[in-house]
C-alpha cells in the first residue's frame, strides 16, 4: 500500500535527514514548501512570502482555474472526490453544488448571484489537532490560493477566514499574507489576479478577511462559526436551512476547512484524476466513497518525534508511529491512540494496525477519522485519567444550548472524577455508559455533534479498557457470608 | 462556561470620564472593519478584541461604549462578551500565563509546569499576583500538541516547557524581555 507522496517508500529514519529524500518533498501537495520529516529538517521552516510562493509554482492552479468555466472547476473537484479535511469527510465538490443554481440572463450570460460567502474554518480547537496551524504558520498563500479558487468556482464575493482566538501569531501571518495578496492583485476590486485570464468566466472580484474567534470550541461547528462571524454567541443553528442555502447573514454560504482548501490548487493544476491516484479506495467495497489524496497527520503524545506528517490516506497507524515518528517514547509499548481529535474515540491496543482513512470509523468502532491527528499513549498511561480529561474538556466547552449535552457532560465529568479518586461503585460505570449513550446520538437529542463526540470518546475508552475502570471502583453489592448453623445457635 | 450565571447583582461598575473606545479605535473600526460585515453586529468580536488587547480586559463601560458605537443593544454585547472565554470581564494581571491542560499537554506533564508557576508566583490557578503583574489561568487546547506542554504568556506561545523553562520565561517577562 503506497502511503507516501508519489509512491515513495520511506525507510526507517535514522534521526538524521536523508539527503536523498529532501528532494522528494517537492511532490507533496500541501507541504512542499514546508520542511517536514522525514524529507527535511523542520528547523528550516520560514514563512513563505508571495514572491517565493510564485517562484515555487504558486498561483498556477488559480491561473488555470480562471481559464476554465466555474462549473468546470467544480466538476474537477467533484471528480477528485476531495473529502472534507475538517472531520466529517463530506465531499467538497458535492457541498459546493448545494448552492442555489445561478439564473441566466436573457442573452444567456450568467446572472449576478448576489452576495454569497465562503467561511474558512480555521477554528482548530479540538485537543490533539494542530495540522492547519502548520499551513497558516508557514505557507499562508496556499490557503489564499485555495480560497480564490473556491470563490471563483462557487461565485462567491467575500471570504472570511475564521481563525481561533488563541492563534495570535497565525492570524498575524495571515493578515500579512492577505495584504501581500491584495498588493499583487490576487484579491481586490480589479478581479482575481488583477482581472487577467478571464476569458471563460469573466472577471471575478473577491475580498478576503480574517475574523478572529475568542476561545470557544463550539465555533468550530459550522453553524456555530457563522453565529460567531455575525457577532453573536456561538450557538449552533438548527438545520435545515443548511448554510449553503441560508448561512452567514442569511446568504448562501460555503464552509470549508483550511486543509480542504489548500488541496484545491494542486487538484486544479494536475486534475482530479491525478488526485485519485493517491490514497485508497474504500476497503469496505461497494459504493462506499474512497479516501483519496494526502492528509496532514499531526501525531502528538508519547512518541519520539511528534509533529505534522503529510501521508497518503490509508497509512496504517503503526507505520505512522513506528517509522515516521520514531516509535513510542522510551521504547515503551503502545497502549492506545485517539483516532483524530478527542471526540473521535480511541483505538485500542489491538487496533495499532488500523488504516488511517475515512473507513476507520466503521471498521474499528470509533466515530471516524476526524482530523487524522492521533494522540498516542504508552503503556503507563492511566486511561481513567484520559477519560476524566476528555470529560472535563466537553463539560467546559459545551455551549449550554441543549440540555442533554449541558447536563450530561457535567455529570460525566463528576462520575469520572469519582472513579479516578476511587470513590465510585460498580453501578457508576453503568451509569456513566448510560449517560454517555443517551446524551448524544445524532440525529435526535442535540442540535450539533458535540454531545456525540463526548459520547463516543467516553464510551469507546470505557468499553476498550473496561478492566481498568473495574479495578478502580468498589463493588455495589457486598456479598455477606452467613452461616445458618451460627444463626440457629444464636437463637 | 457562558451559561453559568454571573454574580452581577452585587457587581460594582467602575466608570471613568475618559472613554475606553478611543477615537483611533473608532476610526479603525469605521474604515477597516465595519465595511466587511452586512450588519454592524458582525464587527462586535473585532471591537471587543481591540478593547481586550488594549486594556487586558473588557470593562463594563467599554461594552456600553461599543454598543453605542455599533448601534446595537448593550445586552447583545454582554451576551457575546460573556460567552467567549478570551474576553475577560474582570481585570487581570499585566501578563496572563495560560497553561494548556488538554490531553496531550496533561500526559506530557502540564501539571509540573502549572505547579512551577504557582510556586514561583505564589498564586493559585485563576488568581492574580498582588503587584498586578501576573494572572495564572489553565485552559483547554492551544493547538500545539506536538510541542506539549505549552503555555501562552499574553500572545506569545512557549513550547516544550519544563518547570525550569517556565520559571525562566517568567523571569524574562518580569525583566521586560522577549517582547511580551
Amino acid at each position: 500500500m503506497p502511503f507516501a507522496p508519489q509512491g515513495l517508500t520511506i525507510s526507517k529514519p535514522s534521526g538524521k535527514v536523508n539527503p536523498n529524500l529532501a528532494a522528494m518533498n517537492q511532490d507533496a501537495p500541501l507541504t512542499r514548501r514546508i520542511p517536514c520529516w522525514p524529507y527535511a529538517d523542520p528547523k528550516g521552516r520560514h514563512v513563505v512570502g508571495y514572491d517565493e510562493y510564485v517562484k515555487t509554482g504558486g498561483y498556477v492552479g488559480l491561473r488555470k482555474a480562471l481559464s476554465m468555466k466555474p462549473d468546470a472547476v467544480t466538476e474537477e473537484v467533484k471528480k477528485s472526490v476531495l473529502r472534507g479535511r475538517g472531520g466529517a469527510g463530506f465531499p467538497c465538490g458535492l457541498k459546493w453544488t448545494f448552492l442555489p443554481k445561478l439564473a441566466a440572463n436573457a442573452d444567456g450570460s450568467e446572472a449576478d448571484p448576489g452576495q454569497r460567502y465562503l467561511a474558512v474554518n480555521a477554528d482548530e480547537s479540538e485537543p490533539g489537532t494542530f495540522k492547519d496551524r502548520l499551513l497558516m504558520d508557514f505557507d499562508p498563500h496556499l490557503l489564499l490560493e485555495g480560497i480564490a479558487i473556491a470563490c471563483y468556482a462557487c461565485r462567491i464575493k467575500t471570504a472570511f477566514i475564521f481563525i481561533r482566538g488563541e492563534y495570535h501569531h497565525q492570524a498575524h501571518v495571515l493578515e500579512q499574507a492577505i495584504k501581500e495578496a491584495y498588493a499583487h492583485g490576487v484579491f481586490g476590486g480589479k478581479g482575481l489576479l488583477g482581472g487577467t485570464n478571464t476569458a471563460r468566466g469573466g472577471t471575478w472580484a473577491v475580498d478576503c478577511h480574517v475574523h478572529r474567534g475568542a476561545g470557544a470550541y463550539i465555533c468550530g461547528e459550522e453553524t456555530g462559526l457563522l453565529e460567531a462571524l455575525e457577532g453573536k454567541r456561538g450557538w449552533p443553528r438548527i438545520k435545515p436551512p443548511f448554510p449553503a442555502v441560508k448561512g452567514l447573514f442569511g446568504k448562501p454560504t460555503i464552509i470549508n476547512n483550511v486543509e480542504t482548501l489548500a488541496h484545491l490548487p494542486s487538484i486544479i493544476e494536475h486534475g482530479g484524476e491525478w488526485f485519485n491516484k493517491q490514497g485508497v479506495v474504500s476497503s469496505l467495497g461497494g459504493n462506499n466513497p474512497p479516501s483519496h489524496g494526502t492528509k496532514l497527520m499531526g501525531v502528538s503524545g508519547h512518541v519520539n518525534r511528534p509533529g505534522v506528517y503529510e501521508c497518503e490516506l490509508g497509512i496504517p497507524l503503526r507505520v505512522l508511529v513506528e517509522e515516521l515518528c520514531g516509535g513510542i517514547r522510551h521504547g515503551k509499548k503502545f497502549k492506545g491512540a485517539i483516532a483524530g481529535g478527542i471526540s473521535m474515540g480511541i483505538l485500542g491496543p489491538d487496533q495499532y494496525d488500523a488504516e488511517m482513512d475515512f473507513d476507520i470509523g466503521r471498521k474499528y468502532n470509533v466515530l471516524g477519522l476526524g482530523t487524522a491527528c492521533p494522540t498516542v499513549f504508552d503503556e503507563d498511561t492511566d486511561m481513567v485519567a484520559v477519560t476524566r480529561n476528555i470529560a472535563r474538556f466537553f463539560k467546559h466547552e459545551s455551549c449550554g444550548q441543549c440540555t442533554p449535552c449541558r447536563e450530561g457532560s457535567g455529570w460525566l465529568y463528576q462520575l469520572m472524577q469519582r472513579i479516578e479518586k476511587g470513590d465510585a461503585k460498580t453501578k457508576d460505570l453503568d451509569l456513566a455508559l448510560e449517560i454517555a449513550t443517551s446524551m448524544g446520538s445524532m440525529p435526535g437529542t442535540t442540535i450539533c455533534g458535540l454531545a456525540d463526540g463526548n459520547n463516543w470518546a467516553v464510551r469507546t475508552i470505557m468499553n476498550k479498557y473496561w478492566s481498568e475502570f473495574e479495578k478502580r471502583v468498589k463493588p455495589t453489592f457486598v456479598p455477606v457470608k452467613v452461616s445458618i448453623g451460627a444463626c440457629a445457635k444464636a437463637r | 462556561m457562558a451559561w453559568i450565571t454571573k454574580n452581577s447583582a452585587s457587581q460594582k461598575v467602575e466608570r471613568r470620564d475618559q472613554p475606553y473606545l478611543t477615537a483611533a479605535m473608532k476610526d479603525d473600526l469605521t474604515k477597516r472593519v465595519l465595511p466587511r460585515y452586512e450588519k454592524s453586529l458582525g464587527a462586535l468580536l473585532p471591537a471587543l478584541h481591540m478593547i481586550q488587547h488594549e486594556y487586558g480586559w473588557v470593562p463594563h463601560q467599554a461594552m456600553l461604549e461599543v454598543a453605542a458605537f455599533l448601534k446595537i443593544a448593550p445586552s447583545d454585547v454582554i451576551d457575546t462578551a460573556s460567552f467567549y472565554e478570551e474576553y475577560s470581564l474582570r481585570p487581570r494581571g499585566k501578563y496572563v500565563v495560560q497553561v494548556c491542560r488538554s490531553i496531550a499537554c496533561e500526559f506530557c506533564g502540564h501539571e509540573k509546569v502549572t505547579q512551577a508557576v504557582k510556586d514561583a508566583l505564589g498564586i493559585d490557578v485563576g488568581e492574580t499576583t498582588d503587584d498586578g503583574m501576573f494572572t495564572l489561568v489553565e485552559l483547554e487546547c492551544l493547538g500545539s500538541c506536538d510541542t506539549a506542554p505549552v503555555a501562552l504568556v499574553n500572545e506569545h506561545l512557549h513550547e516544550r516547557l519544563t518547570p525550569e523553562r517556565m520559571v525562566a520565561v517568567l523571569a524574562e517577562v518580569k525583566a521586560g524581555k522577549g517582547g511580551h
